[in-house]
């Protein structure tokens, strides 16, 4: 994979205006780290890229979530067919009634600035709660919010045409985090595979999906400290309940699947 | 009252009751004829284009309208007034809205709508695809739950491909709730295409992998469903027609499927039915074993030896059958199938894929009161083991209607090792074995059930054996009257196996409106009166002198009567019976409900009959029977003592 260029943009927004052009500067990028999740189906995503984050963590890793995250192959695998695939189940597990799982660049790779994408098909259903997103590679020697977190990708289950982009930080975390939202007029982000992307500069974060730039995050727009000067480590994950979207119904379909085509990082 | 109408709805040709059409005049120029219009709005402020409404039979016709208030969009507002319970103009609200020109749905996924109620309810039934005709591609949710609130409904299209020209835009039924009627109203009816609508697949024969076993020629319906998640995350399952599916045999010799989803069993093998809606594979399929040929019994059954006189019968060829309505009422639920064929020369009822059928006989209905005995036989190639085959007997009472407070019925069972494999078997039982079946006066139905898929009947007629036996209910006491104790000396007997009777001019007189039969109960003479409304005993020419006596005895025994009267008739001194105005002096006691199916001992005295002042000429002696001209009594020890 050699650099790509981000040309002339035409994609429908959020506001209605589906013939809105966008004129980007022209950038060279070039690959430093990426997976496409080739290999044989049930196989584990590799283990030189990718690290897993277990059990509950505290307090449903902070959110009151109510999925067990595991790294067996009923949770995260890959199909055999080029991609990953992190899948929610009904099932009790270590006493929680869902299981899941997360899976980490921690301590395999990191990096300050450049280009982080993923080309994913979202799960969906009430209470679900996927999200392609980093932290702060320092996040063991100052804690967060301090380390800062880029979700380049999260959405609610229970609108599934709705993806949001954010920054938290010292100051502006949880639910005062700097937040903004890409709405697909008439379609899902489930049904059909989108590239969510960030480009991340010393002095701004753009937000992309499809490439089409619908947030951009300077430190002026902060409420706190700026944070991303630091190198930061990548996150795939599809939480299940918690205060950011609720808790699953009866209704909620499972098992519900995240399926990742690939994740790239330029610099 | 909640999804009960769904197959009255369906396929019920109904009368166009309401029809409404909005003029919109549209340039014809221009048009591609073989197209159908692309008009996505079905009721916005009003009827769009073409558009008519028609109410279900049954319902109540004036519970939809349109109003101009209380729109949720617009001026205008369709709105349904659900009837209460037992409503005298109708038992629930359903109509269907239709396009007889049909459209072009295909560019369309769902159809959505806005909804409220006066409280909180669940709609039984609301959908589209219902045309009043062919119905081909009914599509629909039920129990769908709304509030006072006003709120987006979705009906996804399960294939939109296939509604090229739809005429079914809408329809609904809905009953009241607890018996209560309400009123809801619906708004901003339209088809859409909408992307966050996530079709999810469908399903066939309930989404389960089933297997069956049949012979050919047997045949199964396919069930259909569509999956689909809402824009809220939400799936919701869209009851379908099977024809949006494609169906695929893996051996179509040995089961094929049409375009419907019905699947005909052929050659023996087997063969496995699956479909795919909008080309994605859909859950559930039917694992078809087909036995092939069917087994068919090699020799006929056996050949009725009961003399024809004693017979009435339902189905042989060895006597003169009753007219019957049919031999598989197909009813609802029903898989049973049946033909006619023949085995040597034998005519025989060949059912298969039985579960319960319905032979039934109502024009007119059959009386078997004189009959004793029921007989059919039966030959199943089905293992017997473990297996049971029930045999439903249903008078419908005098009023000659099934209800009405008057019907009486009852079941056999028989299993292993009764019932054997590949072998003709006699059931040959006495009414007895029935004794639920109180009324036999007015058998319409034999209904046969249980778990034997494949059965050949034959034969199946009612006989008197000349034993009695008919049972309690039936046509004869199994046990003859009590036998009196008292002297001789004290007794004057008109009949009684104990005693000498005295003569007897006649049992029935001319002018009786009832049959008299002389039978031998456990080898006690009895008397039979049948068809009875009323009949004359007379003993003019030896008229009784029953001055020294103080009672009047007869035993009675009844498979049905309601009322049973005796009227004694005294001739007075001239010795001629002259009727009113004379010397007769008469009197007539009723029984009101007689025990049924037992010996009643009536001894009464002589002093209640009041009107009999003289007692020295006894003539006649009426007995009366309800219900009138179909009531039946046995009569045995009929005398005067002391």
């Amino acid at each position: 994979m050699g650099p790509i260029a981000l040309a002339l943009l035409a994609l429908g927004l959020n506001s209605c205006q589906p013939e809105e052009t966008q004129q980007l500067p022209e950038r060279n990028w070039s690959l430093t780290w990426s997976d496409d999740f080739d290999g044989a189906a049930g196989a584990a995503p590799d283990p030189t890229k990718w690290t897993y984050d277990q059990g509950t963590g505290e307090n449903g890793w902070g959110n009151q979530e109510l999925q067990y995250y595991t790294d067996r192959p009923e949770n995260v695998a890959l199909d055999g067919e080029g991609n990953l695939v992190i899948t929610a189940l009904r099932e009790t597990f270590g006493g929680m009634p869902f299981t899941s799982a997360r899976i980490t660049t921690k301590g395999l790779f990191a990096q300050r600035y450049g280009r982080f994408e993923a080309r994913l098909k979202t799960p969906f259903g009430p209470g679900l709660w996927p999200a392609f997103w980093m932290l702060g590679d320092n996040i063991d020697d100052v804690s967060w919010p301090q380390c800062g977190e880029i979700d380049i990708m999260e959405m609610r289950g229970q609108q599934p045409n709705i993806t949001l982009g954010s920054l938290h930080g010292p100051g502006y975390s949880g639910g005062s985090s700097i937040t903004g939202s890409y709405a697909l007029e008439n379609g899902r982000f489930d049904t059909e595979y989108h590239l969510y992307a960030v480009e991340w500069f010393e002095d701004r974060i753009d937000f992309f999906i499809d490439d089409f730039l619908y947030q951009r995050i300077t430190p002026e727009d902060v409420t706190g400290e700026w944070v991303y000067d630091e190198p930061f480590f990548l996150l795939l994950n599809v939480a299940v309940g918690g205060t950011f979207v609720g808790f699953p119904t009866s209704q909620t379909p499972f098992p519900q699947q995240m399926i990742v085509d690939y994740v790239r990082v330029y610099q | 009252m909640k999804t009960n109408y769904i197959n009255n709805l369906i396929g019920t040709a109904i009368a166009a009751l309401m029809v409404f059409s909005v003029g919109c005049e549209r340039p014809i120029d221009g048009l591609e004829p073989a197209q159908f219009p692309v008009e996505p709005n079905v009721f916005i402020d009003g009827f769009s284009a073409g558009l008519e409404y028609a109410a279900f039979g049954g319902s109540d016709v004036s519970a939809f309208e349109v109003v101009d208030e209380g729109a949720y969009k617009g001026t205008s507002v369709m709105r349904f007034a659900v009837p209460d319970f037992d409503n005298a103009s109708g038992a629930y609200a359903g109509g269907a809205f239709f396009v007889p020109g049909g459209r072009d749905l295909s560019g369309f996924n769902v159809l959505t709508f806005w909804a409220k109620a006066s409280k909180s309810a669940n709609i039984d039934i609301l959908g589209f695809g219902n045309d009043l005709g062919e119905n081909r591609f009914v599509t629909t949710i039920t129990n769908t739950p709304v509030t006072t609130n006003w709120q987006k409904y979705y009906i996804p299209i399960p294939d939109p491909s296939k509604l090229t020209q739809e005429k079914g835009m809408f329809y609904y039924s809905e009953g009241p709730e607890d018996g209560r009627g309400y009123t809801f109203w619906i708004d901003e009816v339209k088809f859409e295409n909408l992307g966050t609508i996530a079709p999810r697949g469908g399903g066939i024969f309930n989404g389960v992998d089933s297997t069956v076993t049949a012979e050919s020629g047997a045949e199964f319906a396919a069930n259909a469903y569509g999956l689909f998640n809402l824009p809220n995350g939400v799936d919701m399952r869209v009851e379908a027609s099977a024809a949006f599916f494609e169906f695929f045999s893996s051996n179509p010799s040995v089961a094929s499927v049409d375009a419907n989803g019905l699947v005909t069993v052929g050659d023996e093998g087997e063969a496995t039915i699956t479909a795919t809606l909008a080309g994605r594979a859909a859950t559930g399929s039917l694992a078809v074993t087909s036995t092939g040929a069917p087994v068919v019994p090699r020799v006929a059954a056996p050949t009725p030896t009961e003399d024809p006189a004693d017979v009435i019968s339902i189905y042989s060829n060895a006597y003169t059958n009753e007219p019957i309505d049919f031999l598989n009422g197909y009813w609802e639920f029903s898989t049973t199938l049946s033909e006619e064929i023949q085995i040597a020369g034998d005519d025989v009822v060949r059912y298969s894929q039985l579960n319960f059928v319905g032979i039934q006989f109502t024009a007119p209905t059959i009386d078997i009161s004189d009959m004793t005995r029921f007989h059919m036989d039966i030959w199943t190639p089905d293992q017997t083991a473990g297996a049971s085959f029930k045999i439903l007997l249903v008078d419908i009472g005098p009023d000659g209607t099934f209800g009405g407070n008057d019907d009486s019925s009852h079941e056999i069972t028989l299993s292993s090792p009764t019932l054997q494999s590949e072998t003709w078997l006699s059931i040959d039982l006495p009414l007895t074995s029935f004794p639920g079946l109180t009324g036999r006066g007015n058998l319409a139905q034999i209904v046969l059930s249980g778990d034997l898929p494949n059965v050949y009947v034959d034969n199946i007629y009612f006989y008197d054996d000349g034993q009695g036996g008919g049972g309690p209910a039936g046509g004869a006491p199994e046990a003859a009257a009590p036998t009196p104790t008292l002297p001789a000396a004290d007794v004057i007997s008109l009949f009684s196996d104990a005693y000498t009777d005295v003569p007897v001019d006649v049992f029935i007189t001319g002018w009786s409106e009832a049959s008299l039969a002389d039978t031998t109960i456990a080898g006690n003479a009895a008397k039979i009166y049948s068809d009875l409304n009323f009949v004359g005993i007379e003993t003019i020419a030896n008229q009784i002198d029953a001055t020294g006596m103080s009672h009047f005895h007869i035993d009675m025994w009844t498979p049905n009567a309601t009322s049973f009267g005796i009227k004694l008739v005294d001739a007075g001194a001239n010795g001629v019976i002259e009727g009113a105005g004379s010397d007769d002096v008469e009197h007539q006691i009723d029984f009101i409900a007689p025990n049924q199916g037992e010996w009643i001992s009536y001894d009464i005295p002589l002093s209640d009959f009041t009107g009999l002042t003289t007692r020295a000429n006894l003539a006649q002696y009426i007995l009366v029977g309800q219900p009138s001209g179909t009531s039946k009594i046995y009569i045995d020890n009929m005398y005067f003592h002391k």
